[in-house]
C-alpha cells in the first residue's frame, strides 16, 4: 500500500542549523495493518508521519503509495491526504464551526455530498464515537477527549484509507486518554489501517499488529509488538522499552573526582526514588574504583535503573581490554554487595556489570 | 436608550440655560486702543490685528481661527473685547448676539487682492478693473451697498453674471462672512466678490472661488494652485515681499466688540430659541444643502479612502511577508512613516508640493492621503488577524484534503475576518472622524459645511450638534454595514 524508502528529512531553521531529523527510512506498509511508531523525542516519529501525507516535504528518498510516486512533481496532493486522515495532537478542531459541521464540512466541500445525507452520516459517525449529544456545540465548549474524538469522527467522515495518528493522546490530561484510545481501538478492530505516533506503551502493544521503534532518524527495529517488547535486539529498543534511564562517568586518570561522581550517583538515586540503593552502590563504587580496578583507567563508569523492572546496574568498561580482571576473591567480595555479576567483552573493551537486587 | 437620549437633551438644556443667564452688569467701555490694557482681547489669528497687537505686552491675546470662534469666546466671557473690522458683525448679529461696538479703532487697514509673482498680468487687470468701478461710480455703489449694511435688508443680492467657457481664474478666500465675501445657497456675494465679478467680465473668463483657511490660501498662492487670495488681505510689507497688490480697494477700520448688558437679550423660552436656531442654522438660506453637500464630500473621501486603502493594505501586507528582505524593510519603512507624520501635514504636503501639478481634485488628494494611511493600519489589521489563526487549522484543512486555496478560502479567512472586523471597523471610524481635517484643502466637507453655516449666523450650537450627530450615525451606519460582511453563523 505504502512503501517507503530512503526517506530523509533535514530542516534548515531560520537560524542556520540543519538538523537532520529522518535520515534513511525504508518500510511497507501493508492494508490492515496496525502500526505504533514508538521511540524517544526528537527521533522523527511525528515527520514520518508528516512527511507521509506531505504536510513536511521529504528532502531525499521516495513513497509510493498504491504504486505512484507521490513526491514527483505534479503529484495532486490534496488527492492523497483525502484518502490519508490525519488526527492532530492538538485536534486542529475548527473553531468557527458547530461539531457537526466540523464533521461534515469536508465531505460537503470536496465530496460535494448531500448536505441532508452528509448530516446523517455525520451524526452516525458522531455517534459512533459517543459526541452526537453535542452535535451543535462548539468546539471551544468541549474537553479535550471530547475534541479528539470529534476530530476522530471529522477525519472518519472522508472515509479515509489510511489513518495517521499524530501522538492522539499526549495533550490530554490522563482522565481522558482512555476514552480516545477506546475509539482508536474500535477502529483497529474495524480493519482500518493506522499509523500510530504514541507513548502509550501498554496500549501500543495491545492495538498494533506491528511496532516501528524509531531512533536517531531512522526505524531502528520493525517488528510484532512481542519481538520489539519482550526481546528486542537492540540495546537502544531495550533501554527504551524498559524505560532505562542511566547517568554516564569517564574515569580519565587520578585526578578524577570520585567524590563528584558520588554526589551525582547520590543525586540520580534520589530522582528515581532509589535511595535505599544508594549506599550499596557507593560501596561498590568504593570498591571497584580504589581496590579492585584501581589501575585500570580510562574506564567508564554507568548507572542505570529501569522505570519498567526496577533492576538497577552498575556498568564499569575499561577501554582496550578483552578479559576479566576479576579474580574469584574478588567477585566474592562484590557478589556479597550485588544480586548478579556478568562478565562480557564488547567490541569497545570489557565490560563488568553490577546487578543490584 | 430613552434615558440616555433624555440626558443628552438635559446637558444641552443646561448649555443653553447657561448661556441665557447671565447676571446684570455694565459694558465694558473702550475709548480708544489704549483702553485694551490688562484686557483678554480676541481676534484672528494671522489677521492685521494679530500683526498690530501681538507687540503689545499689556494685552492678553486670545487668538482665533476665525471670526465665529471669537465671537462665541467674547459670548462666553472667555474674552472681554474682540478686534475685528467694522463690518463683520453686522446690526442685525450684534443685535442678535448681544454685542455691541465699544469703539472703533484709530488706524485702518488697506485691503487688497493678493496674487502670485507671476500673475503681474492679472494683478494689473485687476487695479485697471477697480480704477474703472471707480470712474464709473459702480465701486462707489458697491461700497454702498455692501459696507453701510443695506445688504441686509435687500430683496435680492447683486449679481453680476460671467461666463462659463475658458480658463478659470482660480480664486482661494480666506472669508466667508458678509459683507467681503460669504455663500448663499452655494453662490458666492460680497463686495470683493462683486469686483472681481467685475474683472472675470472684463477678462472674459469665468470665476472659481473656493473657501480656505488664510494659511493654506497663501499656501496654494505659493504654490500656483489658485491665482487670487481674497477675503479681506490686509497689505503687509511682509506680504509684499512675496506676493503681488491689486491696488487696495478699501481700507477697514477695526472696531472694538464687546458685550452688551445694556441691551439686554430677548428669552423667547428655550424651545423657541432653539426651533428659531434651527430654522435660522438650516432652513434659512436652504443652509441644510451645506450640510447634504458637505455629508456627499465626507462619505465620498472616506468609502474611497477605505475601499483604496484595503487594497493598497493588502499589497503592504504581501510586502510584509516577502521572502525577499528589501520588500519587507520596503514594508517597515513606510509603516513607519505614516505612523510618524500627522495626517495633516501629510494632506497638505501630498496637496501643495507632491501632488500640486498633477492636476488631481482636493477630493482626489484627500483620497489618496487618507487611502495611505489606511493601508498602513489594514495591512496592520490582516496581518494580526491572520496571525491570530493557529497554524493547525491550515494543517486540519490540508490533512482532509483541501488545496491549499481553498484552505485559506474555507477555514482560514472566515476565521480571520471574525477577528479583524472590530479592528476594521474601529480603524474605518477613525478615517471618519479624521476627514474632518479635509477643509484645510478647500472641501467642503461636513465639518467645514458647519463651519460655513457658523460663519453666516454666528451660532455655535446647532451646526455643531448637527454635525456631531451626523458623525454619530455615519460610525453607527459603518459599524452595521460591517456586521453584515460578517461571514454566515453555519457554514453548511
Amino acid at each position: 500500500m505504502i512503501t517507503i524508502s530512503h526517506l530523509s528529512k533535514t530542516y534548515h531553521n531560520p537560524d542556520g542549523s540543519t538538523p537532520q531529523v529522518l535520515r534513511d527510512v525504508n518500510c511497507v506498509i501493508n492494508p490492515g495493518e496496525v502500526i505504533s511508531i514508538i521511540g524517544p523525542s526528537g527521533t522523527g516519529k511525528s515527520t514520518l508521519l508528516r512527511a507521509l501525507n506531505l504536510l513536511d516535504l521529504p528532502t531525499g528518498g521516495s513513497i509510493f503509495y498504491d504504486g505512484e510516486d507521490i513526491l514527483r512533481k505534479g503529484y495532486p496532493v490534496h488527492k492523497l491526504r483525502q484518502k490519508m486522515g490525519m488526527v492532530f495532537q492538538s485536534f486542529n478542531l475548527f473553531d468557527h464551526m458547530t461539531v457537526l459541521e466540523n464533521v461534515i464540512y469536508a465531505p460537503c466541500k470536496i465530496h460535494k455530498e448531500n448536505p441532508d445525507k452528509a448530516r446523517e452520516e455525520g451524526m452516525a459517525l458522531l455517534r459512533k464515537v459517543g459526541m452526537a449529544e453535542k452535535a451543535d456545540v462548539y468546539p471551544a465548549s468541549l474537553s479535550g477527549g471530547q475534541k479528539q474524538r470529534v476530530a476522530i469522527a471529522r477525519c472518519l467522515a472522508m472515509k479515509p484509507e489510511v489513518i495517521l495518528f499524530d501522538e492522539p493522546t499526549s495533550a490530554l490530561d490522563p482522565t481522558m486518554v482512555g476514552e480516545v484510545l477506546s475509539i482508536i481501538r474500535q477502529l483497529a478492530k474495524e480493519g482500518m489501517t493506522m499509523l500510530i505516533v504514541t507513548h502509550e506503551m501498554k496500549f501500543a502493544r495491545d492495538v498494533s499488529t506491528r511496532i516501528f521503534f524509531m531512533y536517531d532518524g531512522v526505524i531502528y527495529e520493525d517488528g510484532t509488538p512481542q519481538q520489539i517488547f519482550e526481546s528486542p535486539v537492540h540495546s537502544a529498543t531495550k533501554a527504551f522499552v524498559q524505560r532505562i534511564r542511566k547517568e554516564v562517568f569517564q574515569v580519565n586518570g587520578p585526578d578524577f573526582d570520585v567524590l563528584g561522581m558520588c554526589t551525582s550517583i547520590s543525586r540520580f538515586c534520589i530522582k528515581y526514588n532509589i535511595t535505599d540503593k544508594r549506599e550499596t552502590v557507593d560501596r561498590l563504587c568504593d570498591i571497584m574504583l580504589d581496590d579492585i580496578m584501581a589501575s585500570y583507567r580510562p574506564m567508564t563508569v554507568r548507572i542505570t535503573f529501569s522505570e519498567l523492572s526496577g533492576e538497577t546496574a552498575l556498568d564499569f568498561m575499561v577501554e582496550g581490554m578483552n578479559a576479566s580482571p576479576l579474580d574469584s576473591v574478588q567477585k566474592e567480595k562484590l557478589g556479597a554487595l550485588c544480586g548478579k555479576i556478568v562478565e562480557e567483552p564488547t567490541d569497545r573493551g570489557f565490560r563488568i556489570k553490577l546487578l543490584l537486587q | 436608550m430613552i434615558i440616555r437620549y433624555f440626558r443628552f437633551f438635559a446637558v444641552i438644556a443646561a448649555i443653553m440655560l447657561g448661556s441665557c443667564s447671565s447676571e446684570k452688569k455694565d459694558s465694558l467701555s473702550i475709548q480708544s486702543e489704549a483702553d485694551l490694557a490688562g484686557l483678554r482681547v480676541a481676534l484672528t489669528a494671522g489677521s492685521c490685528y494679530d500683526l498690530d497687537l501681538s507687540a503689545r505686552e499689556d494685552i492678553m491675546l486670545n487668538r482665533f481661527n476665525n471670526a465665529p470662534d471669537g465671537l462665541q469666546a467674547l459670548l462666553n466671557d472667555k474674552v472681554d473685547v474682540l478686534v475685528d473690522d467694522e463690518t463683520v458683525f453686522n446690526a442685525v448679529i450684534r443685535k442678535e448676539h448681544g454685542i455691541k461696538i465699544a469703539c472703533k479703532g484709530d488706524k485702518s487697514f488697506p485691503t487688497a487682492f493678493m496674487f502670485g509673482k507671476d500673475h503681474e498680468d492679472l494683478a494689473k487687470a485687476c487695479t485697471a478693473t477697480q480704477k474703472r468701478m471707480e470712474a464709473d461710480g459702480s465701486m462707489l455703489q458697491s461700497k454702498d451697498f455692501w459696507l453701510k449694511d443695506k445688504y441686509i435688508e435687500a430683496e435680492s443680492l447683486p449679481f453680476i453674471p460671467g461666463v462659463t467657457e475658458g480658463t478659470p481664474i482660480k480664486v482661494a478666500t480666506a472669508c466667508s462672512t458678509a459683507p467681503i465675501s460669504f455663500m448663499v445657497e452655494n453662490q458666492w456675494y460680497g463686495i470683493e466678490v462683486d469686483i472681481l465679478r467685475q474683472l472675470a467680465k472684463d477678462l472674459n473668463r469665468p470665476l472659481e472661488i473656493k473657501l480656505y483657511d488664510i494659511s493654506s490660501a497663501i499656501m496654494s498662492l505659493e504654490s500656483g494652485l489658485v491665482d487670487i487670495v481674497m477675503g479681506g488681505v490686509f497689505v503687509t510689507e511682509e506680504r509684499q515681499q512675496q506676493f503681488l497688490f491689486a491696488e487696495p480697494y478699501h481700507a477697514f477700520r477695526s472696531a472694538y466688540y464687546v458685550v452688551d448688558h445694556e441691551a439686554g437679550k430677548q428669552h423667547a423660552g428655550l424651545w423657541a430659541e432653539l426651533k428659531n436656531s434651527f430654522r435660522k442654522n438650516l432652513i434659512v438660506e436652504k443652509r441644510w444643502k451645506y450640510i447634504t453637500g458637505g455629508l456627499w464630500e465626507t462619505v465620498k473621501i472616506s468609502v474611497c479612502a477605505i475601499l483604496l486603502g484595503s487594497v493598497l493594505g493588502l499589497g503592504l501586507f504581501g510586502l510584509m511577508r516577502s521572502r525577499r528582505k528589501w520588500m519587507r524593510s520596503v514594508a517597515t519603512a513606510y509603516n513607519w512613516f505614516i505612523a510618524g507624520i500627522p495626517q495633516l501635514v501629510l494632506l497638505l504636503i501630498l496637496f501643495y508640493v507632491v501632488l500640486a501639478k498633477s492636476g488631481f481634485s482636493p477630493t482626489m488628494v484627500a483620497i489618496i492621503t487618507f487611502a495611505l494611511f489606511f493601508a498602513s493600519s489594514a495591512s496592520d489589521i490582516y496581518a494580526t488577524s491572520l496571525d491570530a489563526i493557529p497554524h493547525g487549522q491550515t494543517e486540519a484543512g490540508l490533512a482532509l484534503g483541501f488545496t491549499r486555496l481553498q484552505t485559506f478560502f474555507n477555514i482560514v479567512f472566515p476565521q480571520a475576518v471574525r477577528r479583524g472586523i472590530p479592528l476594521f471597523q474601529g480603524q474605518c471610524v477613525s478615517l471618519l472622524k479624521g476627514t474632518s481635517i479635509v477643509g484645510y484643502i478647500a472641501i467642503q466637507d461636513l465639518t467645514r459645511a458647519g463651519d460655513i453655516i457658523r460663519s453666516r449666523t454666528f451660532d455655535a450650537l446647532v451646526p455643531l450638534l448637527v454635525v456631531t450627530v451626523i458623525y454619530f450615525i455615519l460610525s453607527w451606519i459603518i459599524g452595521l454595514l460591517l456586521k453584515l460582511a460578517l461571514p454566515k453563523k453555519h457554514v453548511i
